[in-house]
């Protein structure tokens, strides 16, 4: 018995050192930073990920010498293998990783030695190259590029045409929210459909928007909660009015909204211009029947743009060739083609600024009721405020999501809600 | 009017039986409705409850997405040889547990106990940079290895194998068999039920099992089915198609499974309950 056991324990063992032995790769070469080598890996998602591949051919033109590995992950879990990588001390990580832009503060946060800081290694002169908000949300307070800016959520409201139609309502006659209302009742006369869908429980992405539009997010510049601001108040009150005018479609998450664009229970989805791509994606059969709208504003005439979602790259400090890393990061997000390509193929709008003339952009796009879409979205996104994002991101868009389902679900006062959240949230990140 | 009412209480569980149908296989119909029609289709109002004609359409589209031969033969292979190894390991050291005598028996046996009380969370971590010092990242043993000494499993063996009368493993020796023989020609024979419940248990959990697949794996060629499937969800765009028709591929072999050893995961659970 012994005997056997002992065989076996060294079969087992040599069977280990077979196993670990295919270990030598090409990682040893990285060049310099002037002619960089080697392979690089980058992790991104979906039409992301699809976008960054499309464009290593172009890469490579310029850096013959590298290898670039796409990646490609579901975001979540492409967040739940950093996280482990990070806390691991880097092991196993990529030389590029995608990130959405309210993510990033929490992971510089966790993390203050994971990133590398990009102004090292020169990113700082496109400063000006991107659109200004978006430079604001991935650098640190102190100018330090953490991230190199990709792609932005210019927020606009897309409404049904032939609804709009039925009820004889002019979308340009919308300027504020209570006009939104107004025309939401006479549409729901009209055509039945709902005003707009908010998972009630779990969105708040209305709330930050009209939060955005007013210049402000959950925390002002010094991390000073804004839940008692009076723009706090005036848009969770309006959200409110919805509610009380019974416009709002409690949609069942991401599905939900979905389901709601194809099957016609809402008139119209306040959403970052991405959504586009989901509406013609999943909806084919409504081509003509979508256009879009700006954001209403509070008053007649207070901004009315918004920004929702955006991701940006990062290169992790562990990477053993950051030079490689760092010229991808740098062709990828500043190269007018690569970013086209993604807009065009896929959606994604970019930050750079220089793409917003191309043709692409300024065509009149056939689904959408041969309206420009996109260059109406391109000529606003200058204008979008800046706003403060930090680490506690997270905490408070949880926080804000549970107060608008006490005012709305269980006829809590705003105030009392607002006033409610703030402690909470003062608590929390104490 | 004693039979009538008897047939009213059949009526009405059968009307009982007939929900609990409806209410369990209601959700597969769907995923297999779901599975031949176009993403967009799926979400019409009224629901659309019989196939479409995109399946094949839906096949392509997965396949080129994911290439679904590679990852169901990962899947597979990943699932199989764990099962089997696992199943072995587990059923010596429940056999050692129940019938040897050696010192610290005990005290091994709780430490594999208290084992089961601590999350994978807390190992994940340092698990995995384990995995990295081996350089196993985005290989099958970083998946198969780590867990192939189950406590649950060998908690499970060791109680059966409890039930098995000492004087057949004494009449063996008597007959003049060695332990090994023993194991092997008496002691597995008997315990096959347990065997098949482990088996089954060792499979499914392995066949669904997503968090450390995804940690480990990088590559798409490497990934597993629930990590593939995953990988479909997008940021803005899901091809609902697709993943239904992923969701429905992936259902098939545990359920073949299931049904072949069905008989074996019932009497095998049951067994370990009732001890004579």
């Amino acid at each position: 018995m012994k005997k056997y056991m002992s065989l076996m324990l060294v079969v087992l063992l040599l069977l280990l050192a077979a196993c670990s032995n295919k270990t030598t790769s090409d990682q040893g070469k990285t060049g310099d930073s002037k002619h960089p080598s080697g392979t690089i890996t980058v992790w991104g998602w979906d039409v992301a990920a699809a976008t960054m591949k499309a464009s290593v051919e172009k890469f490579q033109k310029q850096y013959p010498d590298v290898k670039v590995k796409v990646e490609d992950f579901n975001s979540s879990d492409l967040y739940d293998k950093l996280t482990v990588g990070l806390a691991a001390r880097g092991s196993g990580l990529p030389d590029v990783v995608l990130m959405e832009d309210e993510r990033i503060p929490g992971y510089v946060h966790q993390f203050p030695e994971g990133f590398l800081n990009l102004n090292k290694l020169g990113f700082n002169k496109y400063t000006d190259s991107f659109n200004p908000a978006k430079v604001a949300s991935v650098q640190k307070k102190d100018g330090e590029f953490i991230a190199a800016p990709w792609d932005i959520g210019p927020a606009g409201v897309f409404y049904r045409v032939d609804f709009f139609e039925k009820a004889k309502v002019d979308p340009n006659s919308i300027k504020t929210w209570d006009d939104y209302i107004a025309a939401g009742k006479k549409i729901k006369d009209a055509t039945g459909a709902q005003l707009l869908p908010i998972d009630i429980a779990n969105y708040d992405g209305v709330f930050q928007m009209m939060m955005q539009q007013q210049g402000v997010s959950y925390f002002d510049k010094n991390g000073k909660i804004n839940l008692q601001s009076e723009e706090a108040k005036r848009a969770m009150a309006t959200i409110k009015k919805f509610h009380e005018e019974d416009l709002i479609l409690n949609n069942n998450g991401w599905d939900g909204i979905v389901t709601a664009t194809v099957n016609g229970s809402v008139a119209t989805i306040p959403y970052g211009v991405w959504y586009a791509g989901t509406i013609m994606d999943q909806a084919p059969d409504l081509k003509g029947k979508w256009d879009v709208f700006y954001l209403p504003s509070f008053t007649d005439e207070a901004a009315r743009f918004a920004n929702v979602g955006g991701s940006s790259l990062l290169i992790p400090s562990t990477s053993k060739n950051q030079s490689a890393a760092y010229a991808f990061t740098e062709f990828f997000t500043t190269d007018q083609e690569s970013q086209l390509l993604g807009f065009e193929k896929y959606g994604l709008f970019p930050s750079l600024k220089e793409t917003y003339s191309a043709p692409q952009f300024t065509a009149n796009s056939e689904y959408f009721n041969n309206s420009p879409v996109f260059k109406r979205f391109a000529d606003i996104v200058g204008q979008v405020p800046k706003i403060y994002l930090n680490e506690n991101f997270a905490k408070a868009s949880t926080i804000t999501v549970n107060a608008q389902a006490a005012i709305l679900l269980e006829n809590k006062s705003v105030d009392k809600a607002l006033t409610d959240a703030q402690k909470q949230l003062e608590n929390e990140i104490k | 009017m004693i039979t009538q009412k008897k047939l009213s209480t059949k009526i009405g569980i059968y009307c009982l039986l007939v929900l609990g149908v409806i209410l369990s296989i209601g959700p597969f119909y769907w995923m297999l409705i779901g599975s031949t029609l176009p993403s967009g289709e799926i979400f019409h109002l009224p629901p659309k409850l019989l196939p479409g004609d995109y399946l094949a359409k839906n096949f392509q589209a997965l396949n080129e997405s994911l290439g679904i031969a590679k990852i169901f033969w990962n899947s597979i292979f990943i699932a199989i040889v764990y099962t089997i190894a696992s199943t072995f390991i587990c059923a010596m050291a429940g056999y050692a547990f129940a019938k040897f005598r050696f010192k610290g028996k005990n005290f091994f046996f709780f430490i594999i106990l208290f084992s089961l009380m601590i999350p994978f969370q807390v190992t994940l971590i340092p698990l995995f940079e384990l995995m990295v010092s081996f350089n196993w990242l985005n290989t099958y043993q970083a998946i198969i290895l780590p867990s192939l000494a189950s406590p649950f499993a060998i908690y499970l063996m060791r109680q059966n194998m409890q039930a098995v009368p000492d004087s057949i493993i004494e009449a063996s020796r008597v007959d003049g068999a060695g332990e090994l023989k023993i194991f092997f020609s008496v002691i597995l024979p008997v315990t096959r039920p347990t065997l098949a419940a482990v088996a089954i248990f060792q499979f499914m959990s392995q066949w669904n099992s997503l968090l450390w697949p995804l940690i480990t794996l990088n590559s798409k060629e490497m990934f597993t089915l629930p990590v593939a499937l995953s990988s479909l969800i997008g940021m803005a765009r899901i091809d609902y198609g697709q993943l239904m028709l992923g969701t429905t591929l992936s259902t098939i072999p545990i359920m073949i499974f299931f049904l072949v050893l069905q008989k074996q995961f019932i009497s095998g659970i049951l067994g370990g309950s009732v001890k004579e």
